[in-house]
């Protein structure tokens, strides 16, 4: 199968997506690369460029990240192309001449497997391919953006005083997420003290956000992010069905809460049952030298 | 200004899905069906700027089964001015993108909004797709949309604060969250709701082209179990935590 893969950048460095990515695109066969080179995601240049590479070198597939930018993308893409479309996958493989993905539904309730024909675009979510340490960085083609194609005016960037050196929720390998059982934002050190000692992503539940605790973009959950961490360590968090909805894919969810009938202990793989404000810098203190002997 | 608002009914977010005997659907008796969150967000958002300016006219259409009229019903008691219905069975997102873009051409909004995603199948796709039947400009997931000379101020959350977009007029974007939580219907409006007309005409009185990529569902299940997981209660709080990190560094492997 040939697969275009878009690649996406933080900084200078490929998102870790894009490795998943290419990964992927190498099992199924012929693998290119193209990064769309702008000075910030905006849909009508990027899909213009992007169309073009995909009409001039007709890829079966197209890969992108179900990230914020890629979901955009691919759906105006494979509208434009009038290609198939599936979103936020967790895996592909070939089936003769189709495609079989799994695709998560109903906010993460349900998986489905469902069967697109080719041509495709597809988005995956991040953390579903495992990435081989070793692997070749891929070779990526830079096309500009199609600026003629803009209709948009770009004025600002207001920034939220959230902490740029942490990575972004949705590709991190930890997250330590926060809920009601905090009593306020002024306590949030304690998630993010334990976040920086297990070097992952500060996440929310929707209660706090709805609380103005936290930035909206903190949310974990149905209407928020969904997570697909190494770990999951929710503090405080008594496990609403559209939270547990986000974070069920989660390889280990660690879960702290006073109440031991609190339905997240319902799906985590270790509970204790404990006042976070006792509990939590005890833990910060132990994971710290856990993680240097 | 007129906001239309394309929206979705969808069971809502606190069902407890579960698969049909077929393995290739979900039950649906009995279920409660809701308007999809991020359509409610972006049916707040129009409605914020008509409690701004009264002259706004906040329309909602629905491309999908009769039940959706309820979803619809909702929408009018919620504040919004206008709701349509074009029924359709089961049928390709692409062509549903299409059937919007057909009342779009009709009911001429100089806005819409689209929630970024329907809680169903998840898919985001029908908002960008009707901008790009449109040939209209989009912004995905905002948060606020501001009146400005000459087209509206859009904002979009992106890592590490909000990038602002100012759009010509018309155009669509696809709604993260408003600004405030989704209102409740009002009792005098749940009885000026009652007293509307819904129109209703079936997507084949609409003309369009009913072919287009689709994809077929093999199988369905629910997410593998998790559970059987471990409590750690022996000791203080400070053995405790030590057991946990040690646990998660030798046993699960994740430190």
């Amino acid at each position: 199968m040939k697969t275009l893969v878009v690649a996406e950048r933080k900084g200078s460095d490929l998102r870790r997506i894009t490795l998943e990515l290419a990964a992927k695109a190498r099992e199924l066969g012929d693998a290119t690369f193209v990064e769309i080179a702008g000075e910030r995601y905006s849909p009508l240049p990027f899909v213009s460029a992007l169309a073009k590479r995909v009409e001039s070198g007709k890829p079966d597939l197209v890969l992108l990240g179900a990230t914020l930018n890629g979901r955009d993308l691919g759906a105006r893409l494979a509208a434009r192309l009038g290609r198939a479309y599936a979103a936020d996958v967790t895996a592909i493989r070939a089936a003769g001449n189709a495609l079989e993905a799994d695709k998560p539904m109903y906010a993460g309730k349900v998986r489905a497997k469902v069967r697109l024909d080719l041509p495709a675009v597809v988005t995956v979510r991040p953390g579903s391919i495992p990435l081989q340490s070793g692997a070749e960085a891929p070779e990526v083609e830079k096309i500009d953006a199609d600026a003629s194609a803009e209709k948009l005016t770009f004025v600002k960037l207001a920034a939220t005083a959230t902490d740029a050196k942490r990575v972004s929720l949705s590709e991190a390998r930890v997250v330590v997420s926060g809920g009601r059982g905090l009593k306020g934002p002024e306590n949030w050190h304690l998630v993010e003290e334990l976040a920086d000692a297990l070097g992952g992503a500060v996440g929310a539940s929707r209660a706090v956000t709805d609380a103005g605790w936290r930035p909206n973009e903190e949310q974990v959950g149905q209407t928020g992010k969904t997570v697909t961490p190494d770990l999951y360590v929710a503090l405080g968090i008594s496990g609403a069905i559209q939270h547990l909805a986000g974070i069920t894919s989660s390889k280990v969810i660690v879960a702290v809460n006073k109440d031991p009938d609190a339905d997240i202990f319902k799906i985590a793989d270790y509970g204790v049952v404990a006042d976070v404000f006792e509990f939590v810098p005890a833990f910060t203190d132990a994971v710290k030298k856990a993680r240097s002997s | 200004m007129k906001i239309l608002i394309p929206l979705k009914q969808v069971p809502d977010s606190t069902v407890r899905v579960k698969v049909a005997p077929d393995g290739k659907a979900i039950v649906t008796e009995g279920i409660t069906w809701s308007i999809s969150p991020y359509d409610e967000y972006a049916i707040e958002m129009a409605l914020e700027r008509k409690d701004a300016d009264p002259t706004t006219v906040v329309a909602v259409v629905t491309v999908g089964p009769a039940r959706s009229r309820d979803a619809l019903r909702q929408a009018l008691a919620m504040g919004c001015d206008e709701a349509s219905l074009v029924t359709a069975d089961v049928t390709g997102p692409l062509v549903i993108a299409r059937a919007l873009a057909k009342v779009v051409e009709e009911t001429k909004p100089d806005l819409v909004l689209c929630g970024k995603q329907a809680s169903d199948d998840d898919q985001g796709f029908v908002g960008p797709a009707l901008a790009e039947l449109l040939g209209w400009p989009h912004v995905a997931t905002i948060t606020k949309v501001l009146p400005i000379e000459g087209g509206v101020e859009l904002w979009r959350e992106v890592e590490g604060g909000h990038e602002v977009w100012k759009a010509p007029l018309p155009a669509l974007a696809t709604v993260h969250k408003s600004e405030k939580e989704p209102r409740y219907p009002s009792l005098p409006g749940i009885m000026k709701a009652k007293k509307k007309d819904i129109p209703e005409r079936p997507m084949t009185a609409l003309g369009v082209d009913a072919s287009g990529p689709t994809w077929t569902i093999l199988a369905m299940e629910p997410p593998p179990a998790r559970g059987g997981g471990k409590i750690l209660k022996d000791g203080d709080a400070k053995q405790i935590a030590e057991q946990l990190a040690t646990a998660l560094r030798d046993e699960a492997k994740v430190l």
